[in-house]
């Protein structure tokens, strides 16, 4: 479902990615991992289509689409959901309205049945309760005045009721207490399916021991240095990232 | 054509108030007062400061030569049970419905305080007018919606005029709502008083479609300690000018001014804000928001006079803009005139674009760019929607608002 080659990227002018790939099957979670600075949100974004995340060569196929021809919105209607590193304050515009709108946008675009507000409420009530989120949170501005952990759980939440294909999570476990990680880490779990790509962007393997990956990959210097099955993070938890960075430092 | 525009408005302004009826009891002072001043008044050009930002240029078309004709459509928006109906400057007398304790006369009087030509040529050329009255201690628990509606084909103007007074004790919800389409003009006056212990919540619906014209002029006079909560939502059009002046005059009244405008297309939108502090221990606070978008353009200009004697006075004034593209303009100036230097006087106003991170995030869950915009405008201004007192009133603006901001260009404007 996704399809990475020899991907390009630049941000603000500046290349980041330098040639990387990977491939998403459905049913599969992969995990990237990589020291600060690797690349690993930057791919996040790119993916998505945040402005000044450029594709400067290669090609994501997402669907077998091109990534690179589709507007944020577009790519969200097709099934691609990314969990944010730093969710956005919106104040005035309620985290229910948002739910509406985006999921009126995304089933209309899949052909699935529209919800009706009533159904959108006890379903949206049912994802808050599945992330221990107060269904509270609902009334208030998209993410205002909403800490660090809910934030993330806010996400997760999205996630839950957008029912993604493909779902990019960027660093969701950053900042999360172990009971909220545990919690954040259930709902993800609720979401694996054969039907659905999972894609987990994190620095710290600690939450790899609640979202088990199929795969593993170390990504440095805007590339996939290593590759592995999830006894590769156990591996990078023990030595670290010099290891492999380090040979990649002295080929460079 | 040596002319040049305000002096042609003037001559037009002139030859219109001496086609006013000569006889009529009720207006007739009135009239010959106002044509005595606006005989000494000038229309404004470019260089005057209070209209930096407004051009009279939409007026060469002939507007002031025409009386407006257009036909009212059947169905206009209800508010409330209670209303009164004017078209194009005449009252309906078959729609009016008044709630009990206020009574209405055809009837105005108020010269003092309303000084620009606009309000003097309303004044000198009047074939109608409302005067409100709210009998002393008596609460009215239901709004009264007074809508004024103006249309025409061609260039052609109407004069609307409201004069309320909320006697000592009363309560009064008024919706002052003007609809209307087409080449028309409104010169619209409203003169608002209350006594002392009088309430007062005042809304200004300013909905006519893009195409029209509207030169307004809201006077508050606070003659008894008293509290007036205005709300004026304003969607831009070819021309909006819009002055308030309000004379807080009783210590211990208090004021509070909220207000919204949106200037979308080729709109223009136009705020002059005056609030008088003449005696001692008054409050007044005004929260503006603006936005603008496409080729829109809106002013705000918000005067605050503490006068000399006009100690402890609390005064505060916020306007927070919002530009939803770079082709957009926004005007806004606080202007402090404080003589007295116990006082408390606070202001601020910004302007600022669409946040590029909250469209990411909107779009990112599959909403369409536009909508997103939308959103977000309108979340800009939500919180002053959602401290509109009345529900009947809230309903009804909130999609008139949103369908302001979901407005996309005409076809051409882009390339315009």
């Amino acid at each position: 479902m996704l399809e990475i080659r020899d991907l390009h990227a630049a941000v603000g002018g500046k290349a980041i990615l330098k040639g990387l790939n990977l491939t998403v099957k459905p049913g599969e979670v992969h995990a990237i991992m990589g020291p600060n600075g690797s690349g690993k949100s930057t791919l996040a974004n790119v993916l998505a289509g945040r402005d000044n995340y450029e594709i400067t060569g290669g090609e994501a196929l997402f669907e077998g689409k091109s990534l690179a021809d589709l507007e944020p919105e577009e790519r969200a209607q097709l099934g691609l959901f990314l969990a944010f590193q730093y969710p956005v304050e919106i104040p005035g515009v309620s985290n229910m309205e948002f739910l509406k709108a985006a999921l009126e946008a995304t089933r209309k675009a899949q052909g699935k049945e529209e919800w009706d507000s009533v159904t959108l409420l006890r379903k949206a009530r049912e994802a808050c309760k599945q992330v221990n989120l107060d269904a509270q949170f609902l009334k208030r501005g998209v993410n205002e005045g909403f800490s660090g952990g809910e934030k993330k759980r806010n996400e997760i939440m999205q996630m839950l009721l957008m029912e993604p294909k493909l779902a990019l999570l960027d660093e969701t476990d950053s900042g999360l207490d172990i009971d909220a990680l545990q919690t954040v880490a259930r709902g993800v779990n609720s979401l694996r399916g054969p039907e659905r790509g999972i894609v987990l962007v994190t620095h710290y393997q600690r939450l790899l021991d609640y979202i088990v990956p199929d795969h593993v990959h170390v990504l440095s210097n805007g590339r996939i240095i290593k590759s592995g099955g999830k006894e590769l993070a156990l591996e990078l938890e023990d030595k670290g990232y010099g290891w492999l960075t380090g040979e990649e430092g002295e080929s460079a | 054509m040596s002319e040049s525009l305000p002096e042609d408005l003037k001559r037009q302004a002139l030859a219109r108030a001496g086609q006013a009826p000569a006889e009529d009891g009720a207006l007739s002072t009135l009239r010959r007062d106002s044509l005595a001043a606006l005989q000494s008044a000038d229309f404004p050009g470019r260089k005057s400061e209070r209209w930096k930002y407004t051009s009279l240029h939409p007026l060469s078309d002939g507007h002031l030569q025409h009386a407006a004709q257009g036909a009212a459509p059947a169905r206009l928006p209800v508010l409330s049970d209670y209303r009164i109906v004017m078209v194009n400057g005449h009252l309906d007398e078959s729609q009016t419905r008044l709630p009990e304790g206020v009574s209405l006369r055809r009837e105005a009087e108020r010269l003092d305080g309303l000084s620009n030509p606009f309000a003097l040529l309303n004044g000198a050329a009047l074939n109608d007018a409302i005067s409100l009255e709210v009998a002393p201690n008596t609460e009215v628990a239901e709004p009264l919606h007074v809508l004024m509606f103006a249309a025409s084909d061609t260039p052609a103007h109407c004069h609307t005029r409201l004069e309320v007074l909320v006697n000592r004790g009363s309560r009064l919800t008024l919706i002052e709502h003007y609809e209307g389409h087409g080449a028309a003009l409104t010169n619209a006056v409203t003169a608002i008083e209350t006594r002392d212990n009088a309430q007062l919540t005042h809304y200004r619906l300013q909905s006519e479609a893009a195409d029209s014209l509207h030169i307004g002029t809201l006077l508050f006079q606070q003659t008894g300690v008293s509290r007036i909560d205005s709300y004026q939502l304003m969607a831009g059009n070819r021309l909006r000018r819009n002055e308030v002046i309000a004379l807080l005059d009783k210590s211990g009244a208090e004021l509070a001014m909220n207000g919204i405008f949106v200037a979308r297309g080729r709109t223009h939108v136009d705020n002059q804000l005056c609030v008088e502090h003449r005696v001692p221990d008054c409050t007044s606070n005004q929260i503006y928001r603006g936005l603008a978008g496409e080729k829109g353009k809106a002013t705000l200009n918000g005067r605050i006079h503490i006068h000399r004697g006009a100690s402890g006075t609390l005064a505060e004034l916020s306007n927070k803009n919002l530009l939803l593209n770079p082709g957009a303009e926004i005007n806004t100036k606080p202007e402090l005139e404080i003589y007295n230097d116990d006082v408390k006087c606070a202001h601020g106003a910004t302007v600022g674009q669409l946040d590029a991170a909250q469209q990411f995030y909107l779009r990112s869950r599959g909403i369409p760019a536009a909508d997103a915009k939308r959103m977000l405008g309108l979340g800009f201004i939500n919180e002053l929607v959602m401290a509109l007192p009345d529900e009947n009133v809230a309903e009804w603006v909130r999609p008139w608002l949103a369908a302001e901001l979901g407005q996309r260009p005409e076809a051409g404007e882009e390339a315009a």
